[in-house]
């Protein structure tokens, strides 16, 4: 048992020490919004299930699990948000958005080829 | 030592990186490290209640959860406002 502990527990700060130091490495700040989330979800889940293998049915075992829901709920929530509010701040010069109006997303790979192909004008 | 001791103290570390972009980085990726500096601080209350066994405490990463998210938002808000 107390091996399983001890595994769950490293594996957790593991993956939240790997998080941290590749979000330090990302280009721009979308790249590294993408790190946030293994740390929130899979160190989260780690470190409850060791708390719950120690303690046992206990009022902070599942104080643990409440944790775990908020992190996993809320940060894709934020994630969203500060993505938002990123593009909308470098579309300042050119676009401010109405009440409702969605944001215009980044061309992707397969629209920025296509333009690539098509003859010019 | 416990492992959750020896957890709590290398989580520690993984705060250096957020720590650095918040003090070096564009105003864009500070805010990434100040919500990832909130997500980690939870895990370390977390597991700093069970290391010095005062199950109590697990109070704080609650509250922490929670104030991370809204501050998260409010931020972020501001942000988008040209802050």
């Amino acid at each position: 048992m107390m091996l399983a502990i001890d595994i769950l527990l490293y594996a957790a700060v593991v993956v939240a020490l790997l998080s941290a130091w590749l979000m330090l490495r990302m280009r721009d700040e979308y790249q590294m919004m993408h790190f946030m989330s293994p740390p929130a979800s899979v160190s989260a889940i780690l470190i409850t299930a060791a708390i719950f293998l120690q303690q046992g049915l206990k009022s902070e075992s599942f104080k643990a699990l409440f944790i775990t829901l908020v992190l996993l709920m809320m940060n894709t929530v934020v994630t969203h948000a500060t993505a938002r509010a990123f593009r909308i701040r470098e579309q300042r010069d050119v676009w401010q958005p109405a009440a409702g109006e969605e944001v215009p997303v980044l061309p992707t790979d397969e629209v920025l080829m296509r333009r690539a192909a098509e003859p010019a004008r | 030592m416990t492992a959750w001791m020896i957890g709590s103290t290398a989580l520690l570390i993984a705060l250096i990186p957020c720590g650095w972009i918040a003090l070096t980085a564009s105003t864009e990726k500070r805010l990434v490290g100040l919500e990832m500096t909130g997500i980690l601080c939870t895990l370390e209350l977390m597991l700093l209640t069970i290391a010095f066994n005062r199950t109590p405490f697990m109070d704080l990463a609650v509250a922490l959860g929670l104030l991370s998210f809204g501050a998260g938002m409010v931020f972020a808000h501001f942000l988008a406002q040209n802050l």
